[in-house]
């Protein structure tokens, strides 16, 4: 007769009831964790590929990082006599092999993830933005 | 000053419009203003506007109730989840109810075009209006109550009965063979869960001989070698169980579910409403799920009788009783969101499967067991 | 009497379908009569974009195949590449490869009883899998610097080497997974009504699956006894101790149970890879430096030029991802760009399996047994 059978028990339903209640009570190792964005913000690690940066001391305007790049995002244009990067940050993928492939270190990675803008044409990120001046001491 | 001395188990007032008249007369403003209306010729008008402001305030507590519990479903839910649930809109999130009215009130009132419209917009006031009417015959604490029905158990299954009408009103309104399916499933859902439902009712009556409400919860009074009150669901407990899981699938909540599950096609009788009528569908579940969970309190728990309010002053009574009911009736629907969170949605036929093949074999054993040891004399 | 049979579209966007898969079903009141899948809303064209770019230059888009685990799918373009060329990889750097794999596959697994989980109806599991995930992808960032896309195994090696912190947080996170499935198992094993859904539910047995080519977790759940890491070991797995979890019964549940024991034991094959990593040779901070295009070999790459051309031919090389067999086929004639990439992803091949495998099933039913076969969209349609 198949409607007698020991799942009439329910035991399994009242273990899972159980862990249920663990939760909610939060015992043992059971925390909250959401992390209430955007009045709490996430520490990105160091190593996170976000929006660029590009030494200007360093950069000399070879073209490796244009001609290495999978999405073809990356232009070098002048600014103020000298050659420098240009990224489109709409179509690049932050795959980072722009960073691995500079000769001179000068092309890095920072932190920023927060870059959504209204418009397309503001995403091209120009050496203005890009470059940063490192302190060199004498 | 006989009010200040301990209570001594005795009903005080009969329902809650003896309550008003006799606060009134403490007060001393019964008398003119009963003059007043008397010269008019028009005393019974005066009761009419007592018994109307009493129905006016459950209204607001239920409507306030089932605000409050949209927001306790989210949260928690939320808590046995690890996260938060709402938390921006008011402190704690408290004020998310508004803010969903608000919003369910701005959308566009969409009729579709070959839907009959009477019945369209019928159908969801159909469905609202029982779930309120549920409220009349409960106590809600001691002489809390608005009109003691002497068939008070079977008005309240009658008017649960209602709702399949109201469904397939609406299934059939809005012209989409999918929410005629959805409607002619929930359907057979609920009416295959009616019965067990009933018939476990039935075995509660059998120990108080009396379909009255109030007259089940004073036989729940009192206590056995002192400690353990008389409450049906120490006599009952499959009853009890069976009462619990049909009343969860008379509501519709998961296990089942299945009409509100994404993932089945038919997608509910409910597809084709928006904005306000919408609000109407969801108030009337929450609204359902207070008065079942109060239901389930009244027969099972002991309603608002609780052992230590012999040792309470008599006028304190009525708000203790009503803390008491309120506590109980919070633990059964905590019961019926903890159980959301933690199993899967039942199939539609295992379901039926259910609620035909198993939970009515069960009543009826429960209800022959309960009969024959009730005249075997064992319970006095 | 007849009843005409209805037809359905269970259409491209909806809630359980795991991403942007359409299927056409015709239906006898109930139950299904036929079923067809309809593929391609996210075809991007991956193997002809291989023919355009250069071997380090397609690395990103391997990624975006299986955007669950994207680590071994890096590493099967990887092995590709290092067998048509014959490059040697440090043996940190075989370490680390499969640790990241390891933890992949642990995620995976969390994503996929989770989506199960949600379509069923039990909203919990998926949440508490995130939280999980969560830890993970946060190991990932240290790691590498990315959470889903990774791009860090190159031929050679892999781009950096561990930085600090990332044992301690490893160890933690072994730990505290331990006790979580405990709870998962306390959840959802003895549920009755997970029971009344699962079991005896789009059952194949061990012939048909061999016949259809499926892989993986779901072949094992029907009693074969096949993964690659055992009968064709790669890397260094065959150094390490596990085993492979099978089951017989061929229906639903055991395919979940198999991956809940998969779990488990890719946290023990983690531990041992933990306690016996090999000791870099890098003594400063500074020297961790990035990786293949300095030019300089460092602990975890070999020496891989700017330009590279490896020589002629063709290889086909497959690893055991966690959804299946991940095969590519790299054809390179001597330039630097491959002459053709073909992709063999195994939820493709999983997938031509549904059709007969829903006959006579309720559409609940569609929806557990496709939930269990664990599919990507990105990895079927490429």
């Amino acid at each position: 007769m198949t409607w007698i059978s020991k799942d009439w028990a329910m035991g399994g339903i009242i273990k899972g009831l159980i862990v249920t209640l663990k939760h909610v009570l939060r015992v043992g190792d059971r925390p909250t964790v959401t992390v209430q964005y955007p009045y709490e913000k996430m520490k990105v690690q160091p190593r996170f590929r976000g929006l660029h940066a590009v030494d200007e001391n360093a950069c000399i305007g070879c073209g490796i990082c244009e001609v290495n790049c999978p999405n073809s995002t990356i232009q070098i244009v002048k600014h103020n006599t000298k050659w420098y990067p240009q990224v489109n940050v709409g179509m690049c993928l932050f795959c980072g092999i722009c960073v691995d492939v500079c000769p001179m270190n000068a092309m890095k990675m920072t932190g920023n993830y927060e870059l959504a803008d209204y418009s397309r044409e503001s995403l091209i990120y120009g050496p203005d933005r890009l470059l940063f001046n490192k302190e060199v001491n004498k | 000053m006989l009010f200040l001395a301990m209570w001594t188990g005795d009903i005080m007032f009969a329902n809650t419009y003896e309550l008003i008249v006799f606060i009134l007369n403490y007060i001393g403003i019964y008398d003119p203003i009963y003059k007043v209306f008397e010269s008019f010729g028009l005393e019974y008008l005066l009761r009419i506007i007592i018994v109307l402001v009493e129905i006016a305030a459950l209204f607001v507590f239920i409507l306030l109730t089932v605000m409050f519990l949209t927001w306790m479903e989210r949260k928690v839910v939320a808590m046995v989840q690890a996260r938060y649930g709402p938390m921006v809109t008011g402190p704690r999130g408290l004020l998310q109810p508004v803010m969903d009215g608000v919003k369910l009130i701005g959308k566009e009132d969409i009729i579709p075009a070959k839907a009959d419209r009477w019945v369209f917009t019928l159908a969801p006031f159909l469905i609202f209006i029982p779930a309120l009417l549920i409220f009349i015959p409960l106590p809600f604490g001691e002489s809390l109550i608005i009109s003691d029905l002497n068939v008070g158990l079977l008005y309240i299954i009658a008017i649960s009965a209602i709702s399949p009408i109201a469904i397939l009103m609406a299934g059939w309104a809005s012209n989409n063979k999918y929410s005629l399916m959805g409607a002619m499933r929930a359907v057979a859902q609920d009416i295959s869960y009616t019965i067990p439902l009933a018939l476990s009712a039935i075995a509660v009556v059998l120990f108080t001989g009396s379909l009255s409400t109030v007259d089940i919860v004073t036989a729940q009074s009192g206590t056995w070698f002192g400690f353990i009150p008389k409450w049906f669901i120490f006599l009952q407990p499959l009853g009890f169980i069976l009462f619990l899981i049909a009343s969860i699938a008379e509501m519709g909540r998961i296990p089942f579910d299945f009409q509100e599950s994404e993932s089945e096609l038919v997608a509910g009788f409910f597809t084709e409403y928006s904005g306000m009528k919408f609000a109407m569908f969801f108030l009337a579940e929450y609204a359902h799920l207070f008065s079942v969970s109060a239901i389930v309190v009244t027969l099972f728990l002991g309603g608002w009788s609780v052992p230590f309010l012999n040792f309470i002053p008599a006028v304190l009574v009525p708000l203790v009783s009503l803390g008491v009911f309120l506590v109980k009736t919070y633990a059964i629907i905590f019961f019926a969101m903890w159980l959301r969170d933690t199993v899967p949605r039942m199939r539609i036929d295992q379901l039926l499967n259910l609620g035909w093949k198993i939970m009515i074999p069960l009543a009826l054993l429960n209800l022959l067991v309960t009969a024959l040891l009730l005249t075997a004399g064992v319970f006095k | 009497m007849e009843s005409d049979e209805l037809i359905i579209n269970m259409g491209p966007v909806h809630p359980s379908t795991h991403g942007v898969l359409r299927f056409k079903l015709r239906m006898d009141g109930e139950s299904i009569k036929e079923c067809t899948p309809v593929i391609g809303y996210l075809h991007r064209g991956t193997e002809k974009i291989g023919e355009m770019k250069t071997y380090l230059q397609f690395i990103p888009y391997t990624d975006r195949l299986d955007y669950i685990s994207a680590f071994p799918n890096n590493y099967a373009f990887v092995k590709a590449v290092e067998e048509l060329a014959g490059i040697e990889v440090p043996i940190r750097a075989e370490y680390i490869r499969v640790l990241t794999m390891e933890l992949n596959r642990i995620v995976n697994h969390l994503v996929a009883i989770g989506s199960l989980l949600m379509d069923l109806g039990a909203a919990t599991m998926i949440m508490w899998g995130f939280r999980e995930r969560e830890n993970a992808l946060q190991l990932f960032e240290m790691l590498c610097g990315a959470r889903m896309t990774f791009n860090y195994i190159k031929p050679g090696g892999v781009r950096e080497d561990i930085p600090e912190g990332f044992m301690p947080k490893l160890n933690e996170f072994l730990k505290d997974m331990e006790k979580r499935i405990v709870d998962y198992e306390q959840l959802i094993n003895g549920n009755e009504i997970f029971h009344m859904r699962m079991k005896n539910i789009g059952v194949i047995n061990a012939k048909d699956a061999v016949n259809f080519g499926w892989t993986g977790p779901t072949l094992r759940g029907s009693g074969v006894d096949y993964d690659l890491r055992k009968y064709e070991p790669y890397s260094i797995y065959p150094d390490l101790d596990f085993k492979v979890c099978v089951r017989n019964e061929g229906d639903s549940f055991a395919r979940f149970i198999v991956r809940i024991d998969e779990m488990k034991e890719s946290l023990h094959i983690l531990r041992q890879v933990v306690d016996n990593m090999p000791v870099s040779k890098v003594i400063s901070s500074a020297e961790y430096g990035i990786a293949p295009m300095t030019g300089t070999p460092t602990a975890v790459s070999t020496y891989f030029p700017r330009i590279f051309t490896p020589p002629a031919g063709e290889v086909y090389s497959r690893i055991e991802a966690p959804k299946g067999e991940l095969g590519f086929y790299v054809v390179s004639d001597g330039t630097t760009k491959p002459y053709r990439v073909k992709i063999r992803s195994p939820s493709f091949c999983n997938l031509t399996a549904i059709p007969s495998l829903v006959k006579g099933l309720k559409i609940g039913d569609l929806i557990a047994a496709f939930g269990t076969i664990d599919v990507v969209l990105g990895d079927v349609d490429r």
